[in-house]
This record gives C-alpha cells, structure tokens and sequence, in this order.
C-alpha cells in the first residue's frame, strides 16, 4: 500500500534539508583550511603565535612585499620560485613525450618482452624513487648530478615512463580498424603515430602534461635529497619547509602563491578531471 | 620428477645449442666468431661495419675499465685510503657502482651477441631460399614501422634502466655491506652477507622498533585506504543525488582541496594542530586549559595517529571522490528504477547495487591506494616535522611507517647506517611487491585489457 503524499514530500525535504546540511559542513571543512591560509598570509606580524585563535590580530601587505623583496639568508623566494619554475617546465616536457610513446607503444605493438616488461613497470612503479635514496645520493655524485636542477629534471622525466598505466588505458580505447584504415593507405607506423593517434590523443597529452608539471611544481622529497646545502639552488618546496614559527605568515603567502597556479588549471580542466581521472586506469 | 629426469630437463638447452651449432648457417658461424662477419658474408655491408665498430667498442671499454671494474664488484677495494698520510685508496662505493655497470654492459653485450648471430641465421636462410634481402637503407626504413616500438621505446627503456632499475640493484646490493658514515670511503666497505637482518631481526632495539612500526604500518594502510575510499564514495553520491542542485558548484570545494599542493597542506596543519596553535586555542577557550592536547608533540601516540588520519582523508578524498563520480556515471540507472519498484530501501540498493558495482570497477586502484598507502611518506614526515627518537624506538616515532624508519635510518640522524636502511628497503620490497603483483595479475584490468579494441 502507498503512503500518502504529503508523508511522502516531508519526507522529501528533511532529506534534502540532511543533504545540503551536510553539504555545507564538508564545503566548510574543505574550504577553512585554505582560508586560513590565506588570511594568515596578509598577518602584519609574522609568527603563528601572535594570532587571536585562527586569525591574526591586524593585516597588512608587508608579508608579500617581503617575500618578493627581500633576500635574507633564510628566505630568498624569488630565486627558489625561478628554480622551480625551471624544473617543472623542462621535466613537464620530457616526461610527457617520454609517457606519450612508451604508452602508445605498449597499447599498439605486440612483441616478445611486452609482458615481462608490463609487470617490471608495475613493480618498479609501486616503489617511490627516494626509497632507493643511498643508491641515488651515490649516483648522482658519480654522475655530477648532485645539488644541480638538471639532475633532478632527468631524474623526474627518466622515471615517468613508469607511469604509463592511465594513458596505455587511453590508447587502448582507440580502435584498431582506424590504424588498419591507415596502414591499407601504405602508412608506415611511424606516419600512423603523428598524423592519426597524436591529433585524437590531445586531451591525453594535455592531461599528461599537467600531471608532469604538477608534480615537479610541488614536489619536496627528492629535491630535499639532491639539493642539499646551496640555498640558490633550492626549489620553493625546500624553502619553505625550513621555515620556522615566526616565519609563518611568510610561509603561507610563499604557499598561497604557488598554490593559485595549480588551482587555477585544476578548475579551468575540471570537467576534464571528473572524467580524465578513471578514463584510462578504470575499466572493467 | 626423479633426479634423471630433472638433469635431462637441465641439460635441455646445451643439446638446443649443440644442436644449433651442427646445422647452422656458415654466416652464423662467422657472426660467432666476429660481430658482423656473418652480416658482410650475407652481403649486408653496412650492418656488418656497425656491428664490428660495436664489437671494437665493447673491447675497448674492458680493455680499458671493464674488466678491473668488475673484479672491483667482489673485493669492494682492497687499499684503504688515508687523508691525514696522503694516500688515495680504493673507493668501495665507487667501485660497487661501477661493478654493477660492468655487469649491465655484459648482459648488453650477450643480449647484442645473441640477436647478430640469430640476423646472420635467418637472413643466410632466407637468401638459401632464394627471398630477397633488406638493404641497409631498408633495414632502417623497418624502424619506422614494424620496428617502430623499438626505437620509442628506446630512451625510456634506458631511462627508466638507469635512474630506477640501477639504483633498485645498487640498494639491494648495499644491504649486504657494511656501509654507513661509520665505515664509508676512504674506509673500505665490505661484504657481510646477511648480516643487517640478523641486526634487525636479532637485536632487541631494532626489533622491537620494526614490531611497533610494522603494526601501526598495517593498521594505518588499512584505514586509510578505507577513510579515503569509502569517504570519497560517499561523498560523490551525496553530491550526486537527485535533491542536490549545483553540483559543480558543491564539488568546487574539494577539488579546491585536491589541487592544493600536499606538503602546503600538511604544513599548514601541522602549525594547526602545534601545541600552541589554533586548534588546541579553541579547545582551551570551550573547556579550559585541562583540555590542551599535544597532538603531534613528542609523547603523542593515538592522538597523533588520529591527526594523521584525519589529516590524511582530508588530502586524499577529493581524489577519490573524483574517480567514484566517473564510475558512478557509466553505472546504468535502470537498475535502480527496478529496485525502486521492488521497495528496495536506498541502504539496500548502495549495499546490493552501488557498491558492488564500484568495487569491481576500482580494484586496480584499490590496489594502488593501498600501497601508497604503505609506502605514505609524507604524512609523518610533515605533521610530526622529521622527529625521532621517541621513547621505546629506534630512530622512529609513533606515527613513522617503514618507509619514515628507513629515511631516517639513512639520512635522518647524525649517524648514517646505509646498509640497515637498504636492509629495511629490501623488506618492503618483498612485502608490497609481492602483494601488488598477486593483486594486480588477479585484477580483470590485466587479464581482458583487450576489451575495448
């Protein structure tokens, strides 16, 4: 037996009242801790414990024209922000062309080692690279590669190619009969790969290109490893994870400031993101 | 099997190459002999030259290094240097590395020794037969096509062969020396077989330590994953529910969340949840100052495991909630319509419907989750700001998983034990490796990744 409407739509709505209340505290919990941020950077004095409970007592600008100014020992943002900006471009570049072929490759071509090789890239990919940190630290000394940015653009863009999953994923929803349709037109594999799959893979290869830079952008371990020492060396990760307590309002506008640009790409590809993120490593 | 059979099946290969060696080609014979020679008697000039320069190279290079190189691999040096008296002696980890080269260029050699004797076989039978043969210019027209997977995958093969494959090597291999800042170069560094995990199996600070770390690994990869998974999960059906309106703008503020760099965001928390900070300010304003907590001070256990967690769902649910909401819209919705007409209740159908729809569809991520997971550095590192030496541990503290034990084992304290530390490496090694590649060799993504051609 059906109940009656109006039992029905109370029902309804203390359901989409639970919905949207909810809602509202988990947007609040996202969203404070970015606030707080934010807000703390304009704190006209710079340690944490200066502040009334989240927010500090008076605001000003002074902490931002501080940290594009002033070069002092402990903070030398400018050179830090140029460094990474140098990693993270270079390293998007390789890593992407690297990722793209090796993913192409793998999803295309039969031949004998595929497999074996599938499951070493699978095995070697679990491992984070500083697991192996003596060995690198050794290395890199060896190859003069130590405290020096190129050493850490190679070392990034030779281990993307690892992280061919996603985009093998994408490649393998591309039919063959469009690569055979090519092939009868006598192109070679060479022709198939830059007039057909590159132009229907710009979506991959945007998405690639971003996840390379981001992760150089805000990564800390492995600069922390092979930069040691020179503070003109450092990347902005490094700079600001040596800041102190008094320094905190100088730590978070260095924050603030290279987190806008990730933010800013995240949103302008969101739709992208809702579906990119499974789009290669979901299937069934 | 019996042992006659076993030594039958062992001796297999030698009677192959017996064999091969009484009927092969006599271009075969001559690529034996020398790389190349095979390739010019076929008349294949071009790819003789290059593979005979090769030859020469290869010679040259043992000639040269290779070969003290690779006894360097056993002795580890044998001349201790002294800085204070002058003397450069043997540098054991130099030479370890390149002992390890040594090797790989011989496995390289033997690789390209192989394939030239095969070409000089096969293409002296093909001309036997009357075919026609590959020029050069032809031979390397095949690069950009059938070949072509060998030249793309070239640079990343030798990329990924050199900075994560040698340095895999060189850490296992480190596990069995005695190498730390105790003993680095000038002083010679040694083989000690199996010596660090009888220390960190033996020893009672060690095992103790790896006890304590290895339980609260378990737990926090377990409900992590869980928090992370389950929460993401359920935040995409919330915001994808039929009452919600605004949906981008409700999933704004995770992804908010997600593009936020980690290291800011665990920074800033751990500034948050500092024992003066704005946290414990709002604790001690509503009850008092009874109520102060050192989250993530030295003597913290649960309360600092707890922050973590938190912490930790906090980074990592937008990621999830990303992927379930494109699982979630390939999920046909007749089938809710069906059970909306059986009476099912909306428990029932996330429980009998939704969830196993996800589960199957996210396992191969599930996986990878877990193992992140495991291996989550960050978290530790950042909240507890690299502290150590926590009453009852070694070089740890209590929220410090495997992987924080063996960075600072390695480069964390003033004492540098390399060896242990790799030791450490090798144990997770086996521990994740072995999960995953059961996992993901069971997972339906491997076995029909065909589906979609």
């Amino acid at each position: 037996m059906r109940k009656p409407d109006s039992s029905i739509r109370a029902k309804r709505i203390i359901d989409s009242a639970w919905s949207y209340l909810l809602l509202v505290v988990i947007a609040f919990i996202f969203l404070f801790p970015c606030v707080w941020l934010i807000t703390s950077s304009f704190s006209s004095t710079g340690s944490i414990y200066d502040y009334v409970g989240f927010f500090p007592k008076t605001f000003s600008f002074s902490t931002w024209i501080d940290l594009f100014t002033k070069k002092t020992p402990s903070c030398n943002y400018p050179v830090w922000l140029g460094n990474t900006f140098y990693v993270a471009i270079l390293s998007c570049i390789f890593s992407t062309i690297l990722v793209i072929l090796t993913a192409y490759t793998m999803s295309r071509f039969r031949f004998k080692s595929r497999k074996m090789m599938m499951k070493m890239t699978l095995l070697f990919g679990i491992f984070p690279t500083f697991m192996n940190m003596t060995a690198l630290f050794v290395i890199m000394t060896q190859l003069h590669l130590f405290n020096n940015l190129n050493g850490l653009i190679i070392l990034y863009s030779c281990s993307a190619p690892i992280g061919y999953l996603t985009q093998k994923g994408f490649f393998d929803t591309i039919p063959n009969s469009i690569y055979d349709a090519a092939r009868i037109d006598g192109a070679n594999n060479f022709q198939v790969f830059v007039k057909m799959t590159l132009p229907l893979s710009k979506a991959m290869i945007v998405y690639t290109a971003l996840t390379s830079f981001t992760f150089p952008w805000s990564d800390f371990i492995l600069p922390q490893m092979l930069l040691g020492g020179n503070k003109d060396n450092y990347t902005v990760a490094i700079g600001l994870n040596e800041m102190t307590d008094d320094m905190f309002s100088l730590f978070a506008a260095g924050s603030v400031f290279i987190a806008v640009p990730i933010v800013i790409l995240y949103f302008s590809l969101a739709k992208f993101l809702v579906n990119g993120v499974a789009a290669g490593a979901v299937k069934e | 099997m019996s042992g006659e059979k076993l030594l039958h099946r062992a001796a297999e290969p030698f009677r192959k190459l017996d064999r091969f060696l009484k009927t092969c080609t006599s271009s075969a014979k001559c690529s034996m002999f020398l790389m190349g020679l095979g390739q010019i008697r076929n008349k294949q000039v071009g790819k003789g030259i290059l593979l005979i320069l090769a030859e020469i190279a290869f010679f040259v290079y043992y000639a040269l290094i290779g070969v003290t190189d690779f006894i360097g691999l056993f002795t580890l040096g044998t001349k201790a240097g002294d800085p204070i008296l002058g003397i450069t002696g043997d540098n054991s980890i130099t030479m370890l590395i390149r002992g390890v080269i040594s090797v790989v260029v011989t496995m390289f050699l033997v690789f390209v020794y192989y394939q030239n004797v095969r070409d000089a076989e096969n293409v002296a039978l093909r001309r036997g037969e009357g075919k026609p043969v590959n020029g050069f210019k032809q031979s390397l027209g095949t690069l950009l096509d059938e070949k072509f997977y060998m030249v793309t995958l070239a640079l990343p093969v030798v990329g990924v062969i050199m900075f994560n494959v040698l340095p895999i090597v060189f850490t296992i291999l480190t596990a069995f020396t005695n190498y730390s800042s105790e003993i680095a170069p000038p002083k010679l560094v040694d083989w000690i077989g199996f010596g660090n995990f009888i220390t960190l199996f033996t020893v009672t600070s060690y095992i103790s330590t790896i006890g304590k770390i290895f339980y609260w690994n378990i737990i926090w990869a377990v409900l992590a994953t869980f928090l992370s998974y389950f929460g993401g999960l359920c935040l995409a059906l919330l915001i994808n529910k039929n009452c919600v309106k605004g949906r981008a703008f409700w999933r704004a503020f995770p992804i908010l969340a997600y593009a936020v760099p980690g290291f800011i965001t665990m920074i800033g928390f751990r500034y948050m949840f500092s024992g003066m900070g704005p946290i414990n300010w709002l604790f001690v304003k509503i009850w008092g100052e009874a109520a102060r907590v050192d989250f993530l001070g030295i003597n913290s256990v649960w309360a600092a495991r707890i922050v973590c967690l938190l912490v930790n769902t906090w980074v990592t649910i937008p990621a999830s909630m990303l992927l379930s909401t494109s699982v979630l819209s390939n999920m046909n919705k007749d089938m809710y319509e069906a059970a909306d007409l059986d009476g099912a209740s909306s428990m029932q159908q996330f429980i009998y419907l939704t969830l196993p729809f996800v589960f199957f569809a996210t396992t191969p991520i599930l996986i990878t989750q877990f193992i992140g997971n495991f291996n989550n550095f960050g978290i530790s590192f950042f909240l507890r700001g690299g502290l150590m030496n926590m009453s009852e541990y070694f070089n740890a503290n209590s929220t410090d998983l495997l992987i924080n034990w063996l960075y600072n084992l390695a480069l964390g304290g003033s004492n540098n034990y390399y060896g242990l530390a790799s030791a450490v490496s090798i144990l997770i090694f086996i521990l994740t490796g072995t999960f995953s590649l059961l996992a993901y060799v069971t997972s339906p993504s491997y076995k029909k990744e065909d589906t979609y051609k």
